[in-house]
């Protein structure tokens, strides 16, 4: 199994069969091909006193195997292309060859932080196709717990935001904020990462003691607890100063970026699902769709702050309002919805979730499309970044908050 | 023959290998060394004692160097241990007593680790850097007044000999940055390069008021002139320039939230990022070291040095003189450790009827050596000028280091061009006022 | 069902629809001719009873026959989704005319159509493969696709597949050198 020598080649000293240039060590960002298209030659392309500077796929802060390159003159950056598809697992393919309660298992780890958004998205759609009426009781379950989730992704948010900017102390306070609610959904759902909790037609088994026990603790200390431990940002000089104007989009801009979420609502749009296209019980909840008008960095870190707040309100409510009754549809095992069409969007804590389902007739969707907000979200990097520092990069894509398991799908 | 040695040496055990080989080598270098000592023993020590500045040299520089490494590996360990309990951790607490051992532990791994050399580094100049930002910061250690006494050195222009010598790790960091082959090294050597070099301004003028009141640059003056309650420390003669020195010491030896020369969010490990084993080990050092130094310059031109903050308010004289006792001393060296030991041990037996009487007794044995130390620490801190100023250096100086750990687990890093600008816009011209009201007020008031 | 909508949409896009306006819970779906998609948009995005100023989706369907691509674009005046479904695409050659210029967000789901049904939307102007490696020839969500036999095929230019340290037994050296030397 040897192969003949190259010439200007010599063996590699890791393994003897493979031939080597001399240029090995060297990394290049430029493509070892001719640019596909007008975009990437003028990208590739380098002006007078630019490199490009390769961050990631492992790095320690593209929260996932996101690679962005840069091309910087000095510190500062000139343009940037994030190159995705490290982590494509083509979940769309998988989900046309499973049945339809596989389907909701493979969209589940998308978003490996709020889970229970990715799958929620799926069942909305299903139950469209199917028609199905959830009882009352489940649609509470799912508000609750998907309230739960979210405030348990903008802590991580907090403190993955304070990381990138090198602060080493809110992510850890983060965690445990976090442990407490991962604890409590594992002891409804099973498990502490990927729930796989929702179900066509409801849910997977009722509250029962140990989650009412264990939320009931939580939501006695919740509010004030965050309030300290956000302090330890909101009142830092350092913080503020870096994040105030840094990364700003208008609301023009972010309509026309397809942003969706609290990074669209930070610049002043009030479009929240959950009442611009109304789901679950969310109509009989009262809550606030938070706006901030400035859309800088600080802006989202903030509106996401009241969106703890306003989750931590609908909890309460749903505790108060939580009706009695079983908390799934009576369904068959092989679910075959009539040929058609459905779309279902939730609103989660980075912005629409969504499912584009069509069913032929079979039990397998014919099609399924999962739409994935930090994916559309993480362009506006691209849009907002040239002319600031390179240390701006991670600022501005910790405040976007994408997961990179949504984004490469 | 060969036969015979080989089957010989072959039926030893490893430990008569060792004495088969070392009594000979052993031999075979004491007898030359007793002969050199016995001929030329005089003239070596009138050599020595004629150059004696040099011998204390090589000896100061010789302790400077030993003395680095376990401080690192203390600031490491508390590093470690204070931001986990701020980050509600436990931090290390496996190996050794509450993990104290850990550091030492990451020093050995660090040793043991592959020293790597990539491709198409400067092989020579990737080699030296670290050499060159540690010796810089062990060598500033030369000149810092420990303890009355205890001194590398007592140059005159000590606070020059100080700035110079610590300037010099930039040019360390930038060879690294610059010899890496890596666009994260070089951005990491760059950005140390502008930084240090900007507050290196701030940082020198801060204390040219304190010169100006001291009249000297010598450290060993300056800690003398603070003698007395510490409201003779000169933090409250120069406030304002005591606030600039320490934030822009902090800038000087990297440290968050002024860390962006290795911002690991950023640029990875900054100039470290291609280093590895113990060439990576220096680096990783020679900050902690510059840790210790800045606290230990800050405690001396601002905290009074080795000075004690108060004087001790009841005069107390520990002068035991042991050859009034005799024939006692003997029988006291003798009988007060069993007895000691005993009178130490019996609580514990007659408490727990459980334990057997051996361990009471070798608890009573720790419990008593644990009071002799003690006693022996507070004799010498007592009757020893040099201890106590030991005592109040190291508990100042570690206070300060306690304070850079603190910032390091609240504060997140500032931006460079935040960076600079702070240097530049409040800084110094801040140091320029501080200087200036200093000078005027000498004119007015005088000394 | 906003039925308001649907009477909005039968009478303002008449000429160009190519079937009938369907509603099912709060989805409102029209069909039209690919040539018709940049119209159409820009007249929901900007006209005043309209104002669909959120693309919430964009994608493609391969539906064993023909492409579609799908766009579901939502408003503030009515609870309903739009989907807009330009229907009809030939499968050996889709093309379709980008909406960036109305939404540049849609270029990522625009370059995802591409690379994973090879719909070419005209217009956009960074249409290369966004998940698959560059070098890439199928089109992984086509009908026709089977997953093993198309991937493994694939050289993978400038991805070295952490199993395929070994030179393959029948490659040619250049082959070795480039699969190395672009890691």
């Amino acid at each position: 199994m040897t192969t003949a020598q190259h010439p200007g080649s010599h063996a590699s000293a890791d393994d003897p069969r493979v031939t080597l240039d001399e240029q090995i060590g060297v990394f290049e960002p430029i493509p070892p091909y001719p640019p596909r298209t007008e975009r990437e030659a003028e990208f590739y392309t380098l002006g007078d006193g630019e490199m490009f500077i390769n961050i990631g796929p492992q790095h320690p802060s593209t929260h996932g195997v996101l690679r962005v390159v840069l091309k910087i003159r000095g510190e500062q950056v000139v343009d940037l292309d994030p190159v995705l598809g490290y982590l494509h697992r083509g979940v769309e393919k998988l989900c046309e060859n499973a049945d339809y309660h596989q389907a909701i298992c493979y969209t589940d780890p998308l978003e490996y932080v709020s889970s229970l958004f990715m799958e929620w998205a799926p069942v909305i759609a299903f139950e469209k196709l199917l028609d199905v009426q959830v009882p009352r009781r489940a649609e509470y379950i799912r508000v609750l717990t998907g309230e739960l989730n979210r405030v348990m992704s903008h802590i991580m948010f907090v403190g993955w935001m304070a990381l990138d900017l090198g602060g080493l102390t809110p992510i850890l306070w983060g965690f445990i904020e976090r442990d407490e609610i991962v604890e409590m959904l594992a002891g409804v759902t099973g498990q502490r990462m990927l729930f796989n909790y929702y179900r066509i037609g409801g849910v997977n088994g009722d509250l029962n003691h140990d989650f009412m026990s264990r939320l009931g603790r939580w939501m006695s200390h919740a509010t004030s607890q965050l309030e300290a431990e956000l302090a330890l940002l909101n009142e830092n000089e350092i913080f503020v100063r870096r994040m105030r104007g840094l990364g700003v989009v208008d609301s023009e801009t972010a309509l026309r970026m397809c942003l969706s979420g609290p990074n669209l609502r930070a610049t002043g749009v009030p479009f929240d699902v959950r009442r611009a296209h109304p789901y679950s019980v969310y109509p009989e909840l009262d809550f606030d769709v938070v706006t901030r008008a400035e859309g800088d960095c600080l802006a989202r870190y903030l509106l996401r702050m009241d969106e703890i707040r306003q989750s931590i309100r609908i909890i309460d409510q749903c505790l108060h309002e939580m009706p009695d009754g079983p908390v799934i549809a009576k369904l068959p095992r092989l679910l075959r919805p009539r040929p058609g069409r459905a779309y279902a969007a939730v609103e989660g804590p980075r912005g629409q979730y969504a499912t584009y389902a069509i069913s032929d007739g079979t039990d397998q969707p014919f099609r399924m499309r999962i739409h994935d907000p930090s994916f559309v979200n993480l362009q506006t990097v691209g849009l907002v970044m040239p002319g600031n520092l390179v240390a701006d990069t991670m600022a501005v894509m910790a405040s976007l908050d994408p997961i990179m398991g949504g984004v490469d799908k | 023959m060969t036969a015979a040695v080989g089957r010989t040496w072959s039926r030893l055990t490893l430990a008569g290998r060792a004495v088969f080989i070392g009594v000979p080598i052993l031999v075979a270098l004491l007898v030359p060394l007793v002969l050199v000592i016995t001929l030329f023993g005089g003239t070596i020590v009138d050599v020595l004692a004629a150059n004696l500045p040099i011998v204390r040299f090589a000896v100061a520089a010789t302790a400077v160097l030993l003395m680095s490494v376990p401080t690192a590996f203390v600031i490491i360990y508390m590093e470690m241990k204070v931001i986990a309990l701020m980050n509600l951790r436990l931090g290390p607490d496996r190996v050794g007593p509450w993990g104290t051992l850990l550091s030492v532990v990451h020093g050995l791994k660090v040793l043991v680790k592959e020293d790597f050399t990539p491709t198409g580094v400067d092989s020579t100049v990737f080699t030296w850097a670290p050499v060159v930002v540690y010796l810089a910061s062990v060598m500033s250690l030369l000149v810092i007044p420990f303890a009355p006494g205890l001194f590398g050195q007592d140059l005159n222009l000590g606070l020059l000999y100080f700035f110079a010598i610590g300037g010099l790790s930039v040019v360390g960091l930038l060879m690294a940055g610059w010899s890496s082959f890596n666009k994260y090294s070089l951005l990491g050597g760059l950005r140390s390069a502008a930084q240090v070099v900007s507050y290196e301004i701030p940082l020198t003028l801060s204390v040219v008021g304190l010169i100006l009141l001291a009249g000297t640059m010598s450290l060993n003056q300056i800690v003398l002139m603070q003698s007395g309650s510490f409201l003779d420390w000169n933090v409250f003669r120069q406030p304002l320039g005591a606030l600039i020195f320490f934030i822009a010491a902090t800038a000087e030896a990297n440290r968050t939230p002024f860390d962006l020369t290795e911002a690991d969010s950023e640029i990875v490990a900054g100039f470290a990022t291609e280093y590895s084993g113990m060439r990576f080990g220096f680096f990783f050092f020679a900050e902690y070291v510059n840790v210790f130094i800045i606290s230990a310059l800050t405690v001396t031109l601002f905290f009074g040095g080795w000075t004690a903050p108060f004087d001790w308010p009841w005069p107390v004289h520990a002068a035991i003189d042991p050859g009034s006792l005799g024939i006692g001393l003997l029988i006291a060296l003798a009988v007060v450790p069993v007895i000691g030991t005993l009178v130490l041990a019996a609580p514990f037996w007659i408490a727990r009827s459980s334990m057997p009487w051996w361990q009471a007794i070798v608890i009573g044995f720790v419990l008593f050596n644990l009071l002799v130390i003690v006693a022996v620490a507070g004799w010498a801190f007592i009757s020893l000028d040099w201890v106590a100023g030991l005592f109040w250096f190291l508990a100042k100086t570690y206070g300060f280091v306690f304070t850079f750990v603190w910032m390091r687990g609240t504060l997140p890093r500032v931006r460079i061009d935040q960076l600079m600008a702070f240097a530049w816009k409040w800084l110094l011209p801040a140091s320029l006022l501080n200087l200036f009201v200093t000078a005027a007020a000498i004119v007015v008031v005088g000394r | 069902m906003d039925r308001a909508l649907r009477r909005r949409l039968d009478g303002r896009f008449s000429d160009v629809l190519t079937g009938p306006i369907r509603q099912r819970h709060d989805e409102t779906e029209m069909r039209i001719g690919p040539a018709d998609v940049a119209q159409v948009m820009r007249a929901l995005h900007d006209e005043p009873e309209f104002r669909f100023k959120f693309l919430a989706d964009l994608c493609g369907v391969d539906t064993g026959r023909v492409m579609q691509v799908v766009y579901h674009v939502g408003s503030d005046t009515s609870p309903d989704w739009i989907r807009v479904i330009a229907d009809g695409l030939p499968r050996d050659d889709p093309r379709v005319p980008s909406v960036t210029f109305l939404w540049k967000g849609a270029e990522w789901q625009e370059r995802e159509a591409y690379d994973m049904f090879g719909i070419i939307f005209e217009g956009n102007r960074d249409l290369r493969r966004i998940y698959m490696p560059p070098d890439y020839t199928s089109f992984p969500l086509r009908k026709d696709f089977f997953l093993a036999d198309d991937a493994s095929r694939s050289p993978a230019m400038g991805v070295r597949h952490l199993e395929q340290v070994h030179a393959p037994r029948n490659a040619a050296p250049d082959d070795v050198v480039r699969q190395a030397t672009s890691s």
